[in-house]
């Protein structure tokens, strides 16, 4: 039984890694929405969020200015990428990067604010007449090619996960569901997972969607707890597999011949220690951290050959 | 002058009421029978013939004739009496007296059946349901229930009906609910301010809420009726409690003078003589009760009660077994051994005895706390390491662990010398994360205002993240349990509980500077105003506090009574105080024996030391003008400097702080001058004399996190970073759950080559469980490295690469200790 589990497991892995290989060379396309804020802090807060996902979009993934799209409640529309929050906002958002978007790429769309309603009716308080989730559905229904990271992590967001899941989609929401409605502390901590390295549990130097998610479910309890307060938010994610294979961030990768294959020779003992991990149940404890040292020191010294070779990554 | 005239008025007329009530015999006897005149009351019902039946009966009861009683009841039964459901009812309470419960049963199911059968009962008639379903409540809401209503009932017939109300006051204080209870008895006392019986259950629900004026209620009770035994016991209960052996005895005496019947009585008795190791006595009070009761099982669950008062924990499982061997429905004698197998670390038997509990009476409050307690207690995690168990949520079983167990083992090390005992191995001690979650393991129930305790080698106190942080030191808690330990050891569970506790605050303050209680101005005021206890009445300010802070002074004054012992003796004599009680010797005894001085003469003493002591505060915290001011001038200066302060005027409010320090110079609480001057010295970037004044608030307050948070960066910015780090290792103790005060001080460890401090506090930063965990593990594994332990660190290393094969950081530090381990080898080599 046991060995049945580990094949299946590391089948699994195989399988991620399929799905992990195109998104090393996605193009990502970032569109932050924020709502109305209704009162400084709020405001306060939804601007940290948003600004720690543009510039951590800019710096860290290396996404054009062209391709990261910001619109909040009191933005002057001065260039494309800037404007306000209004429906009317939000669905020219869309259609401009529908027209800049390739097969293959990854549109990663959060949303901030307040939330109201519920199932396909749910809304996130913006400027004007409120979009409802099933407007968001058909502006994310052209993007049917791409894989699609909609995040809304406003407070009662849960029933967006049902209204917006499909495909090659990731739904996060910040609450399990409409009636979770008090304020809700998800958005700095999944910001804050998504551009930093303490979410990125296997150190790879990209934070994947899941990666993410954990960081912030994690923080967002021990927020809680370290305030005595019961929790009254519980995120939610619409397809982990997905979410494992969708990452952020990581250097470009190098065309210098010598560089790619000391990489493909890296990937293949990574791979080695994944298969290693599957047998350690079996194999006796010494052997296991003989062979497992083995690798890991090679792995080490590949990527010091890799440096030397003069590849950040 | 109208309202004299209406006076004169209701006076007569109050008065041609009590003439003609008491022409009816009836109420005659009642009143009597209130007044605690048995006697009278037996004679006068005599003379009253079958209409008096039931009430002679009561009378006979009232006076320890039993047999007669029944006898008189089972006559009134016959001749049809109006009151014969009374007279049932009172044949079942006399059966459960003998602890014959099949009968009670019988009886009081019958009287309820009767009670069903009538359309149209009188008072009396609800009354004696009510009694009779109290008979069968146990285990049974529906008879709690059932008495409840018919006891509104009986009182909705006849609202002067006080005995109804009485026993809603009984049956509430029996379901623990106390404040019911104390409504029920306080509107009995509108009626009628002397009754005895309402006075007793008054006592009664103060004595469970733990209030000091129980004793004088009860002595309010007995002055309205003097003769009432149950009051009488309750005073001996009362007195065995604070440890005044012979009062209590006085009492129970009295008690069985009264009504030699009481079983109540005959206990305490035999409990005090168990106490004092009064073997004759012991075995009269055990032959009456024996007598009264052919199963004794109440007697030996009260001896069983007051061994755990006197924390004879040992004592108690056998005296509890006795009683449910000879009762196996005694549900009180089975809480109790459950209780108390819990208290020794026998959480199996315990549990099984709970269960036992449970099954006859699932609404027994505390009971059903517990076994709710033990089921969430088998998520927690126990960790042996040395001589202690460890026995914590799993979130933070191992931080606690990290620090508690080296403190602990040096705590061992030095009070196992001090006292020449050594408690029996492991010492299990438990933390909880919710103060009513310790309350419960203490108590079975919520409320407990301590911090922990400890059963000899079973401790069990809050987890620091049970409280505010800022409002207990873990550390020195911890200490202070352990040292009861030894003392309860040493002195074979016999010494007195403010001296215990006395011993374990001088011994905090011994393990470290600025723990264990110290100087407050309400202490100081407590002690120049003649409000604190003489040394020979102490156990009440424990026991029984007259005011909320009572128990915190008692607390002090304990310890500074070891204090002054141990200058007067030396060192050894609280070891000897041990060995005294261990022999036999009551307090006075230990007193002459160890201190070569009466009782009298240790309160004189004492008092004179203390002021010495305090000289300085004294003649500036209390008011020499008591008739105006009441507040002295030390009070008057601070909030001087306060307004100063408020009102921008730093430099005088400057002169008024070292003024006033002048005046309290040890006083190094947050309100206090040293902590507002350090402040200002700050603020002017005087940082060596704000180091100064900071520090006469870290050495003396065990709690003061900004505090010490501001001397660590103070000292840290002179320089002085082995101060720096004793700050910071001092805020552990008050709080372990902030991060970045482990990253500090592991990074100043290793900047001091100190590598055993740096790896505990690496190890504690991954017991967080932070949002980096393998970085986390990495730096751990630097430490270790640096530290010389090579071999922990690879290991630690291949777990995280394991775990991340791609992290860099742990790539690069496992090919620079392959490097050292192999040398020639470069870590830059590919």
């Amino acid at each position: 039984m046991r060995t049945r589990v580990a094949a299946l497991w590391f089948a699994c892995c195989v399988s991620l890694s399929g799905i992990a290989s195109p998104a090393l060379a996605q193009r990502t396309h970032v569109l932050i929405i924020e709502g109305l804020s209704g009162e400084p802090s709020y405001k306060h807060a939804f601007d940290s969020a948003a600004t720690m996902l543009r510039t951590g979009a800019k710096a860290r993934w290396n996404v054009p200015d062209s391709s990261v799209i910001v619109l909040s409640e009191d933005s002057i529309a001065t260039s494309p990428m800037r404007g306000r929050s209004t429906k009317e906002g939000v669905a020219a958002a869309f259609t401009t990067l529908s027209r800049r978007v390739q097969p293959g790429d990854v549109l990663l769309v959060v949303l901030i604010g307040h939330g109201s309603g519920e199932g396909a009716g749910s809304k996130v308080n913006l400027p004007g007449p409120d979009p409802t989730a099933a407007d968001y559905a058909a502006w994310i229904s052209g993007f049917s090619r791409e894989t699609v990271v909609f995040v809304n992590t406003a407070s009662g967001s849960g029933d967006f996960l049902s209204v917006l899941s499909g495909t090659g989609r990731v739904i996060v929401t910040s609450t399990k569901s409409a009636m979770e409605r008090n304020e809700s502390v998800f958005a700095q901590y999944f910001a804050a997972g998504l551009t930093s390295d303490a979410a990125d549990a296997d150190k790879d130097g990209r934070v994947s969607v899941l990666e993410a998610f954990r960081f912030a479910t994690r923080e967002v309890a021990r927020a809680y707890e370290s305030t005595k307060r019961m929790q009254t938010e519980h995120a939610q994610l619409s397809d982990s597999l997905l979410a494992r294979a969708v990452a952020f961030g990581g250097a470009a990768s190098s065309t210098d011949p010598r560089v790619v294959a000391l990489v493909a020779e890296r990937q293949a003992l990574e791979a080695e220690v994944a298969a290693l991990r599957v047998r350690k149940a079996s194999m006796d404890v010494a052997a296991y951290e003989k062979e497992l040292e083995r690798l890991v020191i090679a792995i080490a010294e590949k990527t010091q050959a890799i440096k030397a070779a003069g590849s950040g990554k | 002058m109208k309202r004299l005239a209406l006076w004169g008025v209701v006076a007569l007329s109050s008065m041609s009421t009590l003439a003609m009530r008491w022409q009816d015999p009836r109420t005659e006897v009642r009143h009597l029978i209130d007044a605690g005149k048995y006697a009278d009351a037996e004679r006068v019902a005599r003379a009253g013939g079958d209409p008096l039946r039931v009430l002679l009966g009561d009378a006979l009861v009232l006076r320890g004739k039993l047999v007669e009683a029944e006898t008189e009841y089972a006559r009134a039964i016959a001749g049809r009496a109006a009151d014969r459901l009374g007279a049932d009812v009172a044949i079942g309470e006399l059966a459960e007296r003998r602890g014959d419960h099949a009968s009670a049963r019988q009886h009081a199911l019958a009287v309820v059946a009767g009670y069903r059968a009538l359309s149209k009962p009188s008072g009396a008639d609800h009354l004696a349901a009510g009694r009779a379903h109290m008979l069968l409540m146990n285990g049974s809401t529906a008879d709690a229930n059932g008495a409840l209503a018919a006891f509104d009932a009986a009182t909705a017939v006849d609202s002067t009906n006080l005995d109804a109300q009485r026993r809603t006051g009984d049956l509430f204080l029996a379901r623990h609910g106390n404040e019911d209870a104390r409504s029920s008895y306080n509107a009995v006392l509108r009626r009628a301010p002397d009754d005895a019986r309402a006075l007793l259950g008054l006592a009664r629900v103060e004595d469970y809420e733990g209030k000091g004026s129980a004793l004088a209620t009860v002595r309010r009770s007995l002055a309205a009726d003097p003769n009432l035994a149950d009051a009488l016991s309750f005073a001996a209960r009362l007195h065995l409690e604070s440890e005044r052996y012979d009062s209590a005895r006085v009492y129970a005496a009295r008690a069985l003078a009264s009504d030699s019947s009481s079983v109540d009585a005959w206990s305490l008795l035999g409990a005090t003589a168990w106490m004092t190791g009064d073997s004759a006595v012991f075995k009269r009070a055990r032959a009456a009760a024996t007598v009264l009761q052919p199963k004794p099982a109440q007697f030996y669950t009260e001896l069983a009660e007051a061994s755990i008062r006197q924390r004879r924990y040992a004592n108690v499982n056998e005296l509890a077994k006795q009683a449910v061997a000879l009762d196996s429905t005694a549900t009180h004698a089975l809480v109790v051994l459950g209780t108390n197998q819990l208290r020794l670390g026998q959480m199996t038997e315990g549990k099984a005895s709970l269960d036992r509990v449970f099954a006859l009476d699932p609404y027994d409050a505390r009971t059903k706390n517990m076994l709710d307690l033990l089921d969430q207690m088998r998520t927690y995690r126990t960790i042996d390491r040395g001589r202690f168990r460890i026995v914590a949520p799993p979130e933070e079983a191992e931080l606690l662990s990290l620090y508690i167990v080296p403190l602990l083992e040096r705590a061992f090390d030095t009070l196992a010398v001090r006292y020449s005992f050594k408690p029996t191995t492991p010492v299990r001690l438990e933390f909880f994360r919710r103060s009513a979650d310790f309350s419960v393991r203490t108590l079975g129930a919520v409320g407990l205002g301590a911090l922990g305790v400890s059963f000899g080698n079973l401790l069990a106190m809050d987890a620091p993240s049970a409280r505010e942080r800022g409002s207990f030191n873990w550390g020195s808690t911890a200490w202070h349990e352990l040292t009861h330990a030894f003392t309860l050891g040493a002195s074979d569970f016999r010494v007195p509980r403010w001296l215990s506790e006395g011993m374990s605050v001088y011994e905090e303050r011994r393990a470290q500077p600025g723990w264990g209680a110290s100087e407050t101005v309400s202490f100081v005021a407590a002690l120049g105003s003649n409000v604190l206890r003489p040394m020979s009445g102490l156990s009440d300010g424990f026991l029984r506090p007259r005011f909320p802070e009572e128990t915190q002074f008692s607390y002090y004054q304990a310890s500074l009574f070891c204090d002054m012992a141990v200058q007067l003796k030396g060192e050894k004599v609280l070891s000897a105080m041990l060995v005294a009680y261990r022999d036999g010797f009551d307090t006075p005894q230990v007193f002459q024996r160890t201190l070569g001085l009466t009782s009298a003469q240790v309160d004189a003493q004492f008092d004179q030391w203390m002021r010495a002591k305090f000289a300085i505060p004294l003649r500036t915290v209390v008011s020499s003008d008591t008739t105006k001011k009441r507040v002295g001038e030390f009070q008057t200066t601070m909030q001087r400097a306060m307004s100063q302060l408020e009102g921008g005027k730093k430099d005088s409010a400057r002169v008024s702080l070292e003024r006033a320090l002048a005046m309290f110079p040890e006083y190094a609480g947050t309100d206090g001058a040293a902590w507002f001057l350090a402040l200002m010295q700050r603020d002017r970037a005087d940082t060596a004399a704000a180091i100064r004044s900071v520090s006469i608030v870290t050495t003396r307050n065990e709690v003061a996190w900004d505090a010490n948070l501001l001397e660590a960066n103070l000292r840290e910015k002179t320089g002085d970073v082995a101060g720096a780090m004793l700050a910071l290792q001092r805020l552990l103790w008050i709080s372990p759950y902030d991060p970045q005060i482990h990253v500090r001080l592991a990074q100043l460890a290793t900047s001091r080559k100190d590598f055993a401090l740096a790896v505990q506090e690496r190890r504690a930063i991954i017991a967080l469980h932070p949002s980096d965990e393998l970085d986390a593990r990495v730096e751990l594994a630097k430490a270790l490295a640096a530290g010389g332990d090579m071999a922990t660190a690879r290991r630690e290393l291949l777990q995280v690469l394991e775990q991340a094969p791609s992290f860099e950081k742990a790539q690069a530090l496992l090919l620079e200790l392959r490097a050292r381990a192999t040398p020639g080898a470069s870590p830059d080599a590919p």
